[in-house]
């Protein structure tokens, strides 16, 4: 059970900022709460009583998004659920429709918020992935002198380990921002025990364009969760394929040695085995966005006998 | 406890009322508002028992602290359709038979409906997506989906509404669809399942469970526990007044453990306060002293000599032992062209039935003992507990609650003696509502089980003899043990007709968790064995697996393994059938063709997939066009 001794819901980014700042040690601030309250039951921390829970949900300035010099500007209230229904979004971020429909279920889409999966800061976070392929910044505000301040970092540079990120006491995360993807194709895939509301073993995302004729790829993507401390990009695969011919060849070359990224403390062979597969099908199904086949399956154990 | 004033709109009335900061949206909508239509499955956003809408988005209310719905606008199953009048998803929900327990069908109704509100023309895969986030446990889905479609179309027009309106059983309930007469009363959430149940001066009770597996009892102090305020009253074995023991076959089991624990989870004591929070709060003032022994987690192990034993009854720690023996199994080994040895095992399940045990107590004006709950044996349980409290048969009463799935997990009486004895002791009606947790760590689950296969074949595929020996691990307490042994041997060698079988089950006593009733009651482990059995020695013989299965079975006139006369047999036809709609490629098991010619046709499973409304708006054309 959770319990709190002020439960504060502020309006406004400055009075959450002035709350955070002020609030007793050993308490919490939180934007949809998914993760917190089946956190404190019996087996993980059970019974916990914290001084204060500042609730953001409702600060105004952290709502919605902007899109301004090919960069949009996801403010930290944003949920999952967004990314499916609003047109824009989708436009902009081709892959997180993917993302949103694996992560939990149509309930928790509602509630749980992208700033918040990466706040979080979990191995296996499905939101992670993604905002890494997107070259992500994440924007922290602080009060300074009665003034807030912000700074951003990059996302990669962010979290620094399983649930460790370099927020200092009274910042909160007010954005996330990430390169617009429009006109790429995206994909994202998972495996886990189940298809709903499951946590996954293992993540990838990817975007894809190819050049002006199709037959060459002239920027990918990927980026890879649930295999090791941090969510990982594959910046050689990317960089391998750039300029590559658009063939089922190319990929298999590129992600060859992917599993060997696998850092997990269980299940390292399973998964490094998983990934390599996996990472394929993702720039497949990015190219199907996208709206060109790769070749015909058919033709697959031909081309991995070649590689 | 800090309290907070919240102000809400619920299905269209405003509400003001005091809460505490405690207090999920679930825990606000059902402890204060007594809507319990909402109800509690898991209380970790897993299973969407508990969704409502709040300002119009389908949320999950046990992931919501109260505080968090402050000012909004809640719609919960009680406000969907005016009070005696059902919504389209509920008649359609009724008239396809989609509820059968019934406890996941008020957020079943509520995912369905937020489903049609967000996409009035939802395809089959997409509603399928959209209820993902809610466990079902009876149904397999397939009603709950038809109704979701069946509504949609009466909604939008392409079906006359009548197609809501069930067929009565006409002259005959046999070859009729017969409507569920509980059926309103579920999609509604009207119907009261035992932890929806409240009486005046109800107390809430709370159970200490063992953290060891094996050990004795040496001490258990309740005094700091029962002056805490607010406590009313604290049970140990020690206030059992009559004979203590239960189980379906051996009594074995006590109300709480005495003297020793034998699992962890085993009730040890229990807290009858006026509130759960003081009552797990008292939970933490009982000191227990415990002196570890030494366990024993492996059934064969167990049976070995020297083993730790258990129950002072049973010193080999064989629960049951059940032989069958029919022919003579050395000649059938003998005549065999192929003797095929394998070992097969299978694990702990938990039923999962979405609602937790939940049961309600109290002592009536004449003195009858009497115990709500979802028992699925309740009569049994009765003349149990008469002796458990001495008291004659008259003074006990049991009421069936409606039971939100059981599957075989109710059947034994592990929480219900609890709540009686503090009834007794309390003078007041007491209530315990397992969480989740509570629920999978003390509870029956299916048998793990060991099966060493001998099969013995002649090249044309016709068996010669079974030698089979399954060791099950049965847990602490007996439980069902006994009746699983035996139907396990009874159905063991599966419906072929064999000469010669050696059958030997054995249930055994561990320090695992007890292991009791669940569907096919020890049949889905021999089952598992004997099909996969029948694959391997298959693929030996280069048969078809239909092949071998038709050589070997029991046709009308035969005698089962118990040597019971079948009048008669449809197995044969069961077989065409199955191979028919499988698309079967015939073969050997072991060999497949150049090219699979079973996949990717109608009526085939489809892969996994998601992201059917993603598809179903990007139209034909990719990505490309849009940029």
């Amino acid at each position: 059970m959770l319990n709190c001794d002020q439960y504060l819901m502020p309006e406004t980014l400055e009075e959450a900022l002035a709350q955070w700042a002020g609030a007793p040690e050993g308490s919490r601030l939180l934007a949809g709460g998914t993760d917190i309250l089946p956190w404190a039951r019996e087996g993980r921390a059970g019974h916990v009583h914290l001084p204060v829970i500042i609730d953001i949900s409702r600060v105004k300035e952290l709502r919605g998004y902007d899109v301004a010099d090919g960069r949009v500007r996801l403010g930290a209230n944003v949920v999952f659920q967004q990314f499916l229904t609003d047109d824009e979004l989708r436009h902009h971020l081709p892959c997180m429709p993917h993302c949103s429909i694996w992560f939990a279920d149509d309930q928790i889409r509602e509630q749980a918020t992208l700033a918040g999966n990466i706040v979080n800061a979990s191995p296996a976070a499905d939101g992670v992935p993604p905002v890494f392929a997107m070259n992500g910044t994440v924007e922290i505000a602080r009060l300074e002198g009665g003034s807030i301040v912000r700074r951003s970092v990059s996302s990669r540079d962010f979290i620094t380990g399983p649930g460790r990120t370099i927020l200092e006491a009274g910042e909160i995360v007010t954005a996330v921002t990430c390169d617009s993807m429009a006109g790429y194709g995206g994909a994202f895939e998972k495996v886990g025990q189940r298809r709903s509301l499951v946590i996954s073993v293992v993540c990838a995302v990817c975007l894809v364009k190819l050049s002006a004729d199709d037959k060459t790829f002239a920027d990918v993507r990927l980026s890879l969760g649930g295999i090791s401390p941090v969510p990982v990009r594959l910046d050689a695969a990317e960089a391998s394929l750039k300029g590559q011919p658009v063939s089922r060849e190319s990929v298999l070359a590129a992600v060859k040695t992917a599993g060997d990224l696998v850092r997990s403390r269980t299940r390292r062979e399973y998964r490094g085995e998983v990934v390599r597969g996996f990472i394929e099908r993702a720039i497949e199904d990015a190219l199907a966005d996208y709206g060109v086949a790769l070749s015909p399956p058919e033709m697959k154990e031909a081309a991995l006998a070649n590689t | 406890m800090p309290t907070l004033d919240m102000e809400v709109t619920v299905n269209g009335r405003d509400v003001k009322r005091r809460a505490t900061t405690q207090m999920r949206l679930l825990d606000f909508l059902r402890n204060e508002l007594n809507l319990t239509g909402t109800k509690e499955g898991c209380g970790a956003g897993e299973c969407g028992t508990c969704s409502v809408f709040v300002d119009g988005k389908l949320v999950k209310s046990c992931l919501m602290p109260a505080a968090k719905a402050n000012g909004a606008e809640i719609e919960t199953v009680e406000g969907l359709a005016k009070r005696g009048e059902l919504t389209y998803l509920q008649r359609a929900f009724h008239k396809t038979g989609a509820s059968q327990c019934g406890y996941c069908i008020p957020g079943m109704v509520m995912a369905a409906t937020g489903a049609l509100r967000e996409n009035p023309h939802a395809g089959f895969d997409e509603i399928k997506e959209r209820l993902g986030g809610n466990i079902c446990r009876c149904t397999g889905y397939s009603k709950i989906f038809e109704a979701v479609e069946l509504a949609r179309d009466a909604m939008n027009g392409s079906l006359p509404t009548t197609a809501l309106e069930g067929p009565g059983a006409g002259d005959s309930f046999i070859g009729n669809n017969v409507r569920r007469l509980d059926a309103p009363s579920k999609v509604t959430g009207a119907l009261k399942y035992a932890g929806d149940m409240v009486m005046p001066g109800m107390l809430h009770m709370q159970v200490l469970r063992s953290p060891v597996a094996y050990a004795l009892i040496k001490s258990i102090d309740i005094s700091e526990a029962e002056a805490m305020p607010g406590v009313e009253c604290v049970i140990t074995a020690d206030d059992v007044p009559g004979e203590d023991g239960f189980g379906v076959f051996v009594h074995d089991q006590p109300i709480m453990a005495r003297g020793r624990v034998r699992y962890v989870g085993e009730a040890v004591a229990a807290v009858a306060a006026e509130d759960v929070e003081t009552a797990m709060a008292a939970l933490g003032k009982i000191k227990v002293e415990y002196e570890n022994l030494p366990a024993v987690f492996d059934p064969e192990v167990a049976m070995a000599p020297g083993a730790p034993v258990l129950h002072d009854y049973a010193p080999g720690n064989i629960v049951k032992h059940i032989p069958i023996r029919k022919g003579d199994v050395e000649e059938g080994f003998a005549e065999a062209d192929l003797v095929v040895e394998e070992d097969y095992g299978t694990q702990a399940v938990e039923h999962a039935y979405l609602e937790p045990e939940a049961g309600l107590a109290y002592v009536d004006p004449d003195g009858v003992v009497t115990v709500v709950s979802p028992s699925q044996n309740i009569t049994h349980h009765r003349h149990m507990l008469a002796k458990i409290i001495d008291q004659p048969i008259n003074k006990v009463r049991f009421i069936m609650s409606p039971v939100g799935g059981g599957f075989g997990g109710k059947e034994d009486m592990i929480y219900q003696g609890m709540l009686a004895l503090a009834a007794m002791k309390s003078g007041q009606p007491v209530r315990l509502v397992f969480t989740r947790e509570e629920s999978i760590v003390s509870t029956a689950k299916r048998h793990p089980a060991r099966i060493t296969y001998k099969m013995g074949l002649k090249n044309d595929g016709r068996i010669t003899a079974v030698e089979f020996r399954m060791v099950a691990d049965g847990g602490a307490y007996g439980l069902s043990t006994e009746g699983v042994m035996r139907k396990a041997a009874i159905l063991s060698c599966g419906p072929y007709d064999i000469a010669n079988v050696k059958i030997d089950t054995y249930g055994v006593y561990t320090n695992n968790t007890p292991s009791g009733a669940f569907r096919t009651f020890g049949a889905m482990q021999a089952q598992f064995a004997t099909e996969s059995h029948l694959d391997i020695c298959a693929g030996k013989l280069g048969l078809d697996p239909f092949e071998i299965r038709r050589i070997n079975m029991m046709r009308s006139g035969a005698l089962t393994h118990t040597k019971q006369k079948l009048g008669s047999v449809s197995l044969g036809l069961a077989l065409d059938a199955a191979e028919k709609a499988s698309n079967w490629e015939s073969g050997p098991a072991d060999v497949r063709g150049s090219s699979r010619s079973d996949l990717g046709k109608a009526g085939n499973r489809e892969p996994c997939t998601l992201g059917s409304r993603i598809r179903a708006s990007d139209g034909a054309g990719g990505k490309k066009d849009v940029a």
